[in-house]
């Protein structure tokens, strides 16, 4: 990305009538020092603000886990609050708060990361703490019992009363035969309900280590004094030994998986997928981004096709929309989903989406489409950088799925190079319905009263 | 380790090291035909941001309840002849991003665009004609309401969306307030376009509008843009204030049955309105009582003690006339009893003895402390600005935020909680399957 917004720092010059942005403050420049127990710090400077984000990226995740265990690495970063050798359960967040900080860790399914967002100055003490809990977790029962208790509800919250997240959890498990993507990130109920202590002791002692993680610091810091902070703070932290997670790629799929999911809901509900590569899974990287552009086109903005012909055109659709996530560590699915006006049902709504797909695969897109996609990629390379958190986010991602920090330069120029043909090709390659999986959410009428 | 993790600043200290910190200082003008303009220069960015807020919300509908939704859903629906395709296509051409959105109060544009002449001009001409010529297409028109009424349908797939709902129904009883955003059913069916064309003339014009920019351009820049976007607008009046609202003399509870795992409950009565000299005392308590996360009683209480739920949290929302104080939390069905006895318990506790010395301490540090984040980047900064301008607040609420926080004490904030909270006159929610709750 490097290039581009050189050029862009260029057309301000030209066309503003303010003096602003120096060099300096749009740089791109990121900084890169490996310790010599593995850990990776990565660091940007932004001096608009005099604020710091600083995050810490754990290679572990949902997919690293197997049937029987689902939900670990989600409860283990749950637990990560709940005290060490050193701390009470509670303490770290204490700390943070009376600094000022803002704090609070995810999990996905190719990484677990903890972040805390401080005045510049306090940025030793996140790195106190993150080196404290990344050695010395101390796992109790009380907290656990607990703890499980809160995660419960969680997947409650998010799964069990949110027709659309569980229609989602039955896709998955649908779509993916062998891949671990068939599970859900927040783990099934059962195995929720199954989790020992000692699961949590193991997974943390097996994937909690310098030489598993990328430290990611944003903000007003001068480089080499974080450098400096890092190894005072992480360098004696023994690198550990551990096993290279299993591959388990996806197996081939053969034939269109199709499926009904009943939800006590008002309003029908479509999803569906095509198995996809992703830049980790790739040599050749040029379908990857084809297939980006290609998910802009139907539904970049709301000039997109899939606004602009099925919620505005046959108005088939009330709500519709495509998505790939590039940047995942396995083969993925290409989604799409979305709800049918009244008037219409789900099938008609998978058979307009249909046909957009076919379109793609019989025309060429036209110029002016690629143009306004290229536009918007260019465009919110700058938009994000005016959130440090943002930044942080695609560096530590693109590091822990294993792409490389280093493929967040390349993004913009790999996009502005993708052909009408590129976009068709893998139209035809990949969207294919062998490996299209569909799920219809059917609303059932359930006793309801007042 | 411990004591080496443990990093305890003087109060004294802290302030006076981020008291220094430099504070954005907002421009002020106003347009010939009377549209309010703050505008804040930013380095470092070639964006610039705009919102453009009208008092337009939903308090204004009268007896065509999502009138207000509808006409700022419709305005970049097609405008100066060109069709939402139109309009779309050459915003995405430049990367430009337009949204409208309606609260209780306000109807708001946001903008986003590079500020490369051709970006910008492209961009900025758009955001004219849709705020001066909408056209209100009668073919789009049908489709939103269609779409506004699948919404008003979807809302009852989500438990946490009807307690919401039936708890301001409760607490706003007689006060536009009351009504949800979006409408319901049958208020939608009446609403024509010709209502939207009425209610934008009607509020839609330069004495209604506040409009703040905030981003990598000059002063001088700033006043032409607007002058340009607004100079077309008629003047029209100021809207007029929304009813005070009446706090109802007697709480209770309402139960709804919906058939989830977990019950959402809602405990609340409204209390603030902007700019109220309580704001502070009220603010830094809730800090303790339910505003921090972790730090705070509530989430001790109902999720570190007894693990009873994911999120619990309480809030005040100052809005034009008195908006709620709202303590909130899900949790599984059967839990329901203890989580809302905890509630109260909580609540009654730190109204008869305010929070203690070190709880106030460890607040001001974590408000203090945090004041940069509040403005580390243009979007937060455009938020706190518009947010400052609307609620009447004078322009260096900013510079004298921390001195604010930093003199409130446990008296101030015991004695505003004591005078204002009123547990015997706030209203519980419950929407789960929990029939036993009433008792």
């Amino acid at each position: 990305m490097r290039k581009l917004s050189t050029a862009l720092f260029i057309l301000n010059i030209v066309y503003s009538l303010n003096s602003f942005a120096s060099p300096e403050i749009l740089s791109n420049m990121v900084h890169e020092k490996v310790l010599k127990n593995g850990l990776k710090v990565l660091v940007k400077e932004d001096r608009r603000a005099p604020v710091v984000v600083s995050q810490i990226w754990y290679k572990v995740g949902a997919s690293y886990e197997h049937d029987g265990i689902t939900g670990l690495s989600h409860v283990l970063e749950h637990m990560m609050f709940q005290g060490t050798d050193n701390l009470e359960p509670g303490e770290f967040s204490k700390i943070i708060a009376e600094n000022g900080g803002r704090e609070n860790a995810f999990t996905g399914a190719d990484y677990t990361a903890y972040f805390q967002t401080m005045e510049a100055s306090r940025l030793e003490v996140s790195m106190r703490l993150e080196a404290e809990r990344m050695q010395n977790l101390k796992l109790q029962e009380k907290e656990f019992v607990k703890e499980l208790q809160v995660v419960m509800e969680e997947r409650r919250m998010r799964t069990e009363d949110k027709p659309h997240g569980q229609t989602y959890e039955y896709f998955k498990a649908l779509a993916y035969t062998s891949s671990p993507y068939r599970n859900p990130i927040i783990g099934w109920m059962q195995d929720l309900s199954d989790m020992k202590l000692d699961d949590l002791a193991a997974w943390y002692k097996q994937w909690y280590s310098p030489n598993n993680a990328t430290l990611v610091i944003v903000g007003d810091v001068q480089f080499g004094e974080v450098f400096k902070l890092a190894e005072r703070y992480f360098g004696s932290i023994p690198a550990a030994n551990f096993k290279p997670v299993k591959k388990r790629i996806e197996v081939p799929q053969v034939g269109v998986r199709r499926s009904i999911v009943k939800q006590k809901a008002k309003v029908p509900y479509l999803l569906m997928g095509y198995k996809v590569p992703v830049l980790n899974s790739v040599k050749d990287d040029a379908d990857v981004y084809a297939l980006e552009v290609l998910s802009g086109i139907l539904s970049g903005g709301s000039s997109a096709r899939l606004p602009s012909n099925l919620i505005r055109g046959t108005q088939v659709a009330s709500s519709a929309s495509a998505g790939y996530d590039m940047n995942a560590r396995l083969p993925t699915l290409f989604l799409f989903d979305g709800s049918p006006v009244k008037e219409k049902n789900v099938q008609q709504l998978e058979d307009a989406l249909l046909e957009q797909v076919a379109q793609l695969q019989t025309d060429l897109v036209e110029q002016k489409e690629l143009d306004r996609i290229k536009a918007q990629v260019i465009a919110s390379s700058v938009y994000e950088k005016d959130s440090n958190f943002y930044q942080g986010m695609q560096l530590g991602m693109l590091e822990t799925v294993g792409v490389g920090w280093q493929k967040s330069d390349e993004y913009v120029d790999k996009v502005k190079g993708v052909t009408a043909e590129q976009v068709r090709a893998v139209a035809q390659q990949y969207l294919i319905e062998d490996h299209l999986t569909v799920v219809h959410m059917m609303p059932q009428e359930v006793p309801h009263e007042d | 380790m411990r004591t080496n993790v443990k990093i305890i600043l003087g109060l004294v200290l802290l302030l006076t090291s981020t008291l220094s910190m430099s504070v954005p200082s907002i421009q002020h003008w106003q347009t010939d035909n009377g549209t309010k303009v703050y505008f804040v220069p930013t380095q470092g960015l070639p964006i610039l941001d705009a919102q453009l807020v009208f008092s337009a919300g939903s308090s204004r509908d009268g007896d065509k309840s999502g009138v207000a939704a509808l006409t700022s859903a419709l305005l970049d629906q097609g405008a100066a002849g060109q069709s939402a395709q139109e309009i779309a296509e050459q915003l995405e051409s430049v990367g430009a991003q337009l949204n409208t959105s309606t609260s209780r109060d306000f109807a708001t544009i946001t903008y986003r665009s590079l500020i490369n002449k051709d970006a910008l001009q492209t961009s900025w001409r758009l955001l004219k004609e849709v705020l001066n010529k909408p056209n209100f297409p009668l073919v789009d028109f049908k489709r939103i309401k269609e779409r506004t009424l699948l919404g008003i349908k979807q809302r009852e797939e989500s438990p946490g969306t009807l307690a919401q709902l039936a708890l301001y129904e409760e607490i706003f009883k007689g006060h536009p307030y009351a009504n949800a955003i979006q409408g319901i059913e049958s208020s939608l069916k009446e609403i024509q376009v010709k209502d939207l064309k009425r209610f934008y003339q009607q509020y839609y014009v330069a004495n209604n509008l506040v409009v703040v920019l905030v981003g990598g351009i000059s002063r001088d820049q700033a006043e032409k843009l607007v002058q340009e976007l607004v100079v077309d607008l008629e003047s029209g009046k100021k809207a007029q204030a929304v009813a005070d609202v009446v706090v109802q003399l007697k709480g209770k509870s309402i139960h709804h049955e919906y058939p989830s795992q977990q019950t959402h409950l809602m405990y609340s009565m409204p209390v603030l309105k902007h700019n109220d000299p309580d704001y502070f005392p009220l603010y830094v308590g809730n800090h303790i009582l339910g505003g921090s996360g972790f730090s705070s009683r509530i989430v001790k209480e109902i999720r570190e003690e007894r693990g009873l739920a994911y999120s619990a949290y309480s809030y005040f929302h100052p809005m034009m006339q008195k908006g709620p104080f709202l303590i909130g939390l899900q949790t599984r069905n059967e839990k329901v009893k203890e989580a809302s006895a905890a509630v109260k318990q909580t609540l009654q506790e730190f109204i008869q003895q305010g929070p203690t010395e070190e709880e106030l301490v460890a607040a001001k540090k974590n408000i203090i402390g945090g004041f940069a984040l509040k403005l580390d980047s243009n979007k937060k900064l455009l938020g706190n600005v518009v947010g400052i301008v609307v609620s009447g607040a004078t322009l260096d609420y900013l510079n004298s935020y921390m001195q604010k926080v930093g003199a409130v004490t446990r008296e101030q904030i015991t004695q505003a909680f004591q005078r204002r909270i009123k547990m015997e006159k706030m209203v519980m929610v419950t929407v789960g399957q929990s029939k036993d709750i009433k008792d």
